[in-house]
Formats: structure tokens, C-alpha cells, sequence
């Protein structure tokens, strides 16, 4: 097992009012096998045998399906492979002796709350104004008794793979939430069960979006090529779609 | 909240906006390029597309509603682009292209940038020319436009200018056609992308083409 040395730039701000600055590390003995958050991990070994505070960072599952994780690694969040969360990244995706630099999510609508760690709770309040089905379902019903089409399906259960990572925000030039609230609409939207409050839905979640500070689509697709879980921006075109439609439906209501 | 502010001051309509003025004024450009080639033709001809043009009353309606398209653009860009940047208030120490399903270009990043050169563009571009110098043709009434042309496009340093513009315009519209089919509602195709980026390559040819050819061999159109 061959053994690597990395220099890591990382970004240290204590909290959202200081002011940060990237710090010089050095991680040694790391293993290929080691995930990057492993790696952080011995990393942050050494600097509290030293006394200093340790590099905050967000995780939880470690294996890629929470969506805690999140860092933007050499200028791509969630690092260099496509498909990838952080945690599920790792290091022989690196050359030895390499420099990584390491910084966080950067968004106005993701306050920082200490060095890699930000809050991204304006998701929640996205999901809050109508990312649900509001209706009584009672138990699991019959999977049968509502037929769906297996390519409807299929894209349905694609845009419901988000994990609410907020990479496509880290990626998006204009910090643009689109690619989430699209994937969060139209899990539902395709479904036969998510259209009685389509509309609604669509106007209260891109409205809060707004309301949060994140940006507009540029339609760069920086965000698709970021995500973790490769969520089209298919579902942004059905997002304009979705609104305009609710938003020209409203108008028009006597 | 109003449904018309709604529609239009929400990130979905001003990107509504950007793409139906953005588009229409795409469509101008064809025929603007499609006209302007009859100066290749004959000076007869293109003096007497010109006039045909002016001479018909609905071509004030018509220079209302690009005007109107012109500055519904520009002024929903300049606000799009404020709020978006607002977004980010702290820029990445390493900011890197992601690759893969990406499809940022160095148009995409700059539309602001090839848009204020248009916007500084444009009027003097009227200017110099709609309200430039008034030649009297052979035939009475009917301006002498092409002698207009091909004087100013004698002139080296209005064609760089004319060159340099046209080459911007061609990276706003190399990006500008299939982002406004998406910001439509339409996915992302790879096709219509192509063809986007091959109508902006026409579209700056053929107008930057004009200029040169003149400067080259203008004694002979
Ligand atoms: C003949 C003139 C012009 C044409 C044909 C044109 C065309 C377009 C098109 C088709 C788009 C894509 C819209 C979309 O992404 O939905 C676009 C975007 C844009 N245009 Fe123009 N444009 C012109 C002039 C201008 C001017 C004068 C400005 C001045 C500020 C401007 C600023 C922008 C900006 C900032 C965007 C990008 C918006 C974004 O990133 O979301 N454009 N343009
Ligand atoms: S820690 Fe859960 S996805 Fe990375």
C-alpha cells in the first residue's frame, strides 16, 4: 500500500462574522483506499495532538446518500469525479504531493458557520412552502392501483434522488438554487398524486428561492455536472415551465 | 403579490424576459444580415431596399417595438446580472469549470460584458448610420445609403470596430440561442446547442464580412 503526501489549503474562519483565510497543511501516510474526509480526518488528528482547533466540516452517513457533506475541492465542489459526494471521494483520485485546496459552499443564502460548514437551512424553508403532498394518503397503498409509466417513473425517481447537498448552488455562477427546487418539484409534479397542488407548489418554492437570495439559471449546467446524484437540468426547463404556467394560470383567474 | 410583477420580477420571468427579447432580437439580426447583404448585390438594389423600408408607415411601429425588446433586454440584464452576483458576495479563492454535463463557455461567463458592448454599440451604430450623412441618389427622393456604407467602411478604424463588435456579438449569441430555448422550457438539447452556435458563427460572419469586403475591394461594389 503506497503511501501519499498532500498540501492542503484549507479555509479557517471561525465564524461568520470574522474574516477567513486559507491555511497551509500538510497530510502525511495517507492511503489511496482513504475516502477525502478520512483524509481530514488524520489531518485533523495532528492539529488536536498540536492544541489547535480542528478543521469543522460537515458529515453524517459518509456514504453518499445524506448529503451533509459538502466541499469545494480544488474549485469543483464535491471535488473532480462526476457523481460524487464528498465523502465518497477518494484520495487515489489525487496525484501524491499534490496541492488541494479546500474551501466552502459559498452562497449568500448559505451563511458560513464555521470554516467548511455553512447553513443551508434556506433549503428547508424552500421544502417547507410546498415541497410535500399535503393530503392524507393513509397506508402504503396498492402499487398497482395507480399505473405510472416506467419512463414517468423513472424521471420521477431521478429528480427524487437529490440529497439537498446544495453543490449545484456551490457550482452555479450565480449561486442559483434552481436545479434543487426543480429536482424537489418535479418528483412530485410527475406523479399523479403531486397535481392537485402543482401550481402552488411551483410559484411558493421558486418564490421562497427568491426570497432566500439565490440567483437565476444561466443555463451553464455547471449544477448537473457537480451533482452527486447527476440530477438533469431537465427538470430546471420543467421548473420555467411549471411557474410560468401557475404564474400565467393566476393571472388569468377571475 | 400581483400576478403580472409576479411573472415578470421572479427569477423564472426575467429569465422569461431575457429569452423572448433575447430571441426576437436574434430573429431582427437574420433579417437586419439578410438586407444588409444586398449591398453585395447592387447599389441600386440595396438604395431601394432601403427606401422601400423607410417609405413604409408601420416601420415606426417596428422601430418602437425593437427599440421596445432592445430595452426591456438590456435593462432585465443589467438587473438579472446585479442580483446574481449579489448571490455570491464572496468569490472562491480556486473557482474551476466542472466539465462533464457542463456547458460553460467563456460566453456564458461574459454575457454582461458582450451585451454593454452591444448596448454601447447600438446607437452609435444608428447614429453613424440612420442618422448620418443624407446623400441624394440618381433618383430623386431615394437616399444614397451605399455611398454612406462603403465611405465609412473605407475607413480602417470602422472596420476593426465594426470586426471587434461583431465577433462580441457572435460570443453573446453563441451561448444566448440555446440558453433562451432552456430558460423557455425547453431541455437542454445538444443539437439545438450546435445549431445556436452555428447561427451566432453566420450571423457575426456575415456582418463582419461586409465591412472587410468593402475595406478590400469597396471600389468595385
Ligand atoms: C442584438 C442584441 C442582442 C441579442 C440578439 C441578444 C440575445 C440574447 C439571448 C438570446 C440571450 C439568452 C437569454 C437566456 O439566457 O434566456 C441573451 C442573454 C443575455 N443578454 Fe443579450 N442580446 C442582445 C443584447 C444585449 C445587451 C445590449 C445586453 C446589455 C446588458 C445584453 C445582456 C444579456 C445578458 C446579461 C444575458 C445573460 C442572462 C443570464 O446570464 O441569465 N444583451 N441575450
Ligand atoms: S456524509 Fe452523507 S453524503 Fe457525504
Amino acid at each position: 500500500m503506497s503511501e501519499m503526501t498532500f498540501n492542503l489549503r484549507v479555509w479557517r474562519q471561525a465564524n461568520s462574522e470574522s474574516s477567513g483565510r486559507l491555511v497551509d497543511y500538510t497530510a502525511e501516510r495517507i492511503s489511496e483506499h482513504m475516502s477525502f474526509l478520512e483524509m481530514l480526518d488524520i489531518v485533523n488528528d495532528k492539529i488536536i495532538l498540536e492544541g489547535d482547533d480542528p478543521i469543522a466540516y460537515d458529515f453524517d452517513c459518509r456514504e453518499g446518500i445524506c448529503g451533509s457533506c459538502g466541499i469545494v475541492i480544488n474549485g469543483v465542489p464535491h471535488g473532480p469525479n462526476p457523481g460524487t459526494t464528498s465523502c465518497q471521494l477518494f484520495m487515489r483520485h489525487f496525484k501524491a504531493d499534490e496541492t488541494i485546496t479546500i474551501e466552502p459552499w459559498r452562497a449568500k443564502s448559505f451563511p458560513l458557520i464555521k470554516d467548511l460548514v455553512v447553513d443551508r437551512s434556506s433549503f428547508d424553508r424552500i421544502i417547507a412552502t410546498g415541497g410535500y403532498i399535503s393530503c392524507n394518503t393513509g397506508a402504503a397503498p396498492e402499487a398497482n392501483n395507480t399505473p405510472i409509466p416506467k419512463d414517468i417513473a423513472d424521471e420521477a425517481f431521478d429528480a427524487a434522488a437529490c440529497i439537498g447537498c446544495g453543490a449545484c448552488v456551490a457550482a452555479c455562477k450565480n449561486a442559483s438554487a434552481v436545479l434543487f427546487v426543480g429536482a424537489k418539484l418535479q418528483h412530485l409534479a410527475l406523479m399523479p398524486q403531486g397535481q392537485a397542488e402543482r401550481d402552488r407548489r411551483a410559484l411558493r418554492m421558486v418564490d421562497q428561492m427568491e426570497a432566500e437570495g439565490f440567483g437565476a439559471c444561466s443555463n451553464e449546467g455547471e449544477c448537473e455536472a457537480v451533482c452527486p446524484k447527476e440530477i438533469s437540468t431537465k427538470h430546471i426547463a420543467r421548473l420555467n415551465r411549471d411557474y410560468m404556467r401557475a404564474a400565467v394560470k393566476q393571472a388569468l383567474r377571475p | 403579490m400581483n400576478a403580472l410583477t409576479r411573472i415578470l420580477n421572479s427569477p423564472v420571468g426575467r429569465k422569461v424576459t431575457m429569452a423572448v427579447s433575447g430571441l426576437l432580437l436574434l430573429g431582427f439580426l437574420v433579417a437586419h444580415l439578410t438586407g444588409n447583404m444586398l449591398i453585395l448585390v447592387s447599389k441600386e438594389t440595396f438604395n431601394h431596399y432601403g427606401h422601400t423600408l423607410i417609405s413604409n408607415p408601420m416601420i415606426y411601429l417596428a422601430e418602437a417595438g425593437l427599440l421596445g425588446l432592445f430595452v426591456m433586454h438590456f435593462t432585465t440584464g443589467l438587473y438579472l446580472t446585479r442580483k446574481n452576483r449579489a448571490a455570491r458576495p464572496q468569490a472562491y479563492e480556486r473557482n474551476e469549470r466542472a466539465g462533464y454535463a457542463s456547458r460553460k463557455t467563456l460566453a456564458s461567463t461574459t454575457m454582461i460584458f458582450s451585451g454593454l458592448v452591444v448596448l454601447v454599440f447600438v446607437p452609435l451604430h444608428i447614429w453613424g448610420f440612420k442618422f448620418g450623412a443624407y446623400y441624394e441618389s440618381a433618383e430623386p427622393g431615394v437616399r444614397d445609403l451605399h455611398r454612406l456604407v462603403i465611405e465609412t467602411f473605407q475607413q480602417p478604424a470602422w472596420v476593426i470596430w465594426y470586426v471587434a463588435v461583431m465577433t462580441i456579438v457572435g460570443f453573446h449569441l453563441w451561448h444566448g440561442f440555446g440558453s433562451g430555448f432552456e430558460s423557455l422550457g425547453l431541455s437542454y438539447r445538444k443539437g439545438l446547442r450546435r445549431f445556436g452556435q452555428f447561427l451566432a458563427v453566420v450571423i457575426a460572419g456575415g456582418f463582419l464580412l461586409i465591412p472587410v469586403l468593402i475595406y478590400m475591394i469597396g471600389d468595385k461594389l
